[in-house]
């Protein structure tokens, strides 16, 4: 699993959050790709703020959300891949650089 | 009819007429023509006449979210002489239940997404409802055969409402518009009662300030149970203009619905601006057709104030200032770059001026006027000044006074301001007491520590406004010395009482209290605490 990899980044976003995960009576294994964070109750407006800032630290990126389609922006998967081409964007770039 | 005692209905139905095919509301993909949302309302507005009830007051409650339905639901109270309480299900259902068992509203609005919530909400309500559930394709009957002393109205039945006759309602001079819930300190939400003429007021001062027209499109980012949601619906719909609400979740990534619904009025509470500035969001001219940048709620960063003005280079911001009890908004300070940045204090934009027929009073606890210069209290007077507490004569007393020295009645805010010297504007600097804005909603620190005691089985509790955010609060975490119950048991308990932003996300219990020199628990050293943990 590579730093950056839509797996790598859902996990560091399920390990950020496995507290309220919990709380609100999921089991961390068993989220799916499909696990809306927002209407499960995981997180609020402020949590996605904590949690994109987050994944910014860990992986050295800013991440720009302008492209994500809203639906997606609290649902695990499409969440994860977004930000894997974002990252895959800013190494090509840094690369070429 | 005199304006004066209008219906605040009245502006969007003289809208209707004049606009019928404009867009009125835009909430999610659904978009609803000025006249389609007219019939919606007018429909519910001929249930709620057809139904009257055997007792109980003129409101009707609205228990919906970000849907046609919570919209109509507004509309069609109003039409019906009713004023509107809204109902959140995005709160706890037993908080819902206590709202509108303590309304007394008799009819009630139901969305979709509202109606799971039903069984909850309607127990303990033994008086006979009207339930309206405009969203309900199937039959009623189901309800009704389970709870038989209400009366459930389905889409089909409102189908069949004729309502060709256009009607115009009227209000009486002290009637209700609405009826909100806020925190309140002793555990239990009071009741904030705002007349039409109130509502009315402010609406038209709002429409000339900001010269509002049929093409401009507003955000509608607060809660119904907000009520600087009614500032977007009813200066909106004065004009022929475009409420445009957006989705929980489009609510999350607001750069991207201010650009895709093409607004050009934007309000919020600083909070949304300052998440939308962490996600990096607020590029220079990332908003060019914005014509005004409004915030309200809870105090506003002055190098935040610098930098939406930048990405909206074409729109004017403000900072407005007011409690619930005085109607919206009270005060206004329009920000001019960096002469402005020149009267801010500690980073804190100014709140203003006072807005059109509004008077404010800073005075000391006996209610006398304090040098300029001087700290007080924020007394506010005027047309705005609501009716009070509901059912409430006790607490609306100790709130709306007539000071020694004066004719008005002024409504206490709570709020430390310092007395302008000359004509500087007025400077908010905090709480006389201990209500704090969370993502900037109002949350009296008081009514989480009552909950707190009740359900922890303890004797005192302490709640802080925690993380500090650049505008208030990110949250709630609380303190005890002792846990008999387990804190995650009483944090679970809190969140069936209290809405998600005022549940403390954590709960400390430490050895011992802290205390400052006058024998006070230092709630300062416990945020030092706090802080300590980072």
């Amino acid at each position: 699993m590579s730093a950056g990899s839509g797996e790598y980044v859902r996990s560091l976003i399920l390990a950020r959050l496995e507290q309220p995960i919990v709380e609100m009576g999921f089991e961390p294994a068993a989220i799916t790709d499909d696990f809306d964070l927002l209407t499960s109750g995981v997180i609020d407006s402020l949590g996605i703020v904590e949690l994109i800032s987050t994944i910014e630290q860990q992986l050295g990126i800013v991440i720009d959300l302008s492209e994500l389609d809203p639906e997606s922006l609290t649902i695990v998967g499409p969440l994860s891949r977004y930000i894997e081409t974002q990252y895959l964007q800013l190494a090509q770039m840094r690369r070429s650089a | 009819m005199s304006d004066d005692f209008r219906n605040l209905a009245l502006g969007f139905l003289r809208s209707a007429e004049r606009y019928p095919h404009r867009m009125a509301l835009e909430v999610g993909n659904v978009k609803l023509s000025y006249q389609s949302l007219y019939r919606a309302a007018n429909s519910i507005a001929e249930i709620i006449s057809r139904n009257p009830p055997e007792d109980g007051p003129p409101l009707t409650a609205v228990f919906a979210y970000r849907s046609a339905t919570a919209y109509a639901g507004v509309l069609g109270s109003l039409v019906a002489g009713h004023g509107y309480v809204p109902l959140n299900p995005t709160f706890p259902p037993a908080r819902t239940n206590t709202m509108l068992r303590r309304s007394e509203c008799r009819s009630l609005i139901v969305d979709a997404a509202a109606q799971s919530q039903l069984t909850d909400v309607l127990q303990h309500l033994s008086a006979p409802l009207l339930v309206i559930l405009p969203d309900s394709i199937i039959d009623v009957n189901e309800y009704t055969a389970r709870w038989p002393q209400h009366r459930f109205v389905g889409a089909n039945e409102l189908e069949c409402v004729s309502t060709e006759v256009p009607v115009w309602p009227s209000a009486a001079e002290d009637s209700v518009a609405y009826l909100l819930f806020t925190s309140g300190s002793t555990g239990v939400p009071k009741g904030v009662a705002v007349a039409h003429r109130n509502v009315v007021h402010f609406v038209q001062a709002a429409v000339e300030r900001y010269g509002i027209n049929e093409f401009d499109r507003f955000s509608q980012t607060f809660d119904l149970t907000f009520d600087l949601s009614a500032f977007d619906m009813f200066v909106a719909w004065e004009r022929g203009a475009c409420v445009c609400c957006p989705s929980r979740k489009a609510l999350l990534n607001p750069a991207q619905f201010i650009r895709d619904s093409r607004l050009t009025v934007w309000f919020s509470v600083p909070s949304v601006a300052l998440m939308m500035r962490q996600l990096g969001a607020l590029r220079p001219a990332a908003f060019p057709a914005l014509r005004w940048s409004l915030f309200c709620g809870e105090p506003l960063p002055a190098d935040l104030a610098a930098a939406w003005a930048d990405a909206a280079p074409q729109s004017t911001v403000e900072n407005l200032y007011g409690p619930t009890e005085v109607t919206i908004a009270c005060t206004a300070y329009r920000w001019k770059g960096r002469q402005s940045a020149a009267e801010c204090e500690h980073n804190v934009v100014p709140i203003g001026y006072p807005l059109a027929g509004m008077k404010a009073l800073v005075a000391n606890n006996n209610l006398q006027e304090v040098l300029p210069g001087e700290e007080g209290e924020l007394l506010m007077a005027g047309p705005q000044v609501s009716l009070g507490y509901w059912h409430d004569a006790e607490k609306t007393a100790a709130s709306f006074v007539i000071p020694p020295d004066g004719q008005l009645t002024y409504y206490r805010t709570g709020d430390r301001v310092c007395q302008p010297k000359g004509d500087g504007p007025l400077r908010f600097r905090g709480r006389l007491d201990h209500q704090i804005k969370v993502q900037g909603y109002r949350v009296e620190l008081q009514e989480v520590e009552a909950l707190l005691k009740q359900e922890a089985g303890v004797d005192l509790a302490i709640a802080v406004g925690w993380p500090l955010t650049a505008s208030g609060a990110g949250g709630i975490e609380a303190f005890m010395t002792s846990a008999p119950v387990d804190v995650e048991t009483v944090r679970e308990r809190l969140r069936a009482r209290l809405p998600r932003y005022a549940v403390p996300r954590k709960i400390h219990v430490i050895d011992s209290w802290p205390f400052n020199s006058n024998g006070k628990i230092d709630r300062g050293q416990l945020l030092r605490l706090l802080e300590a943990r980072l």
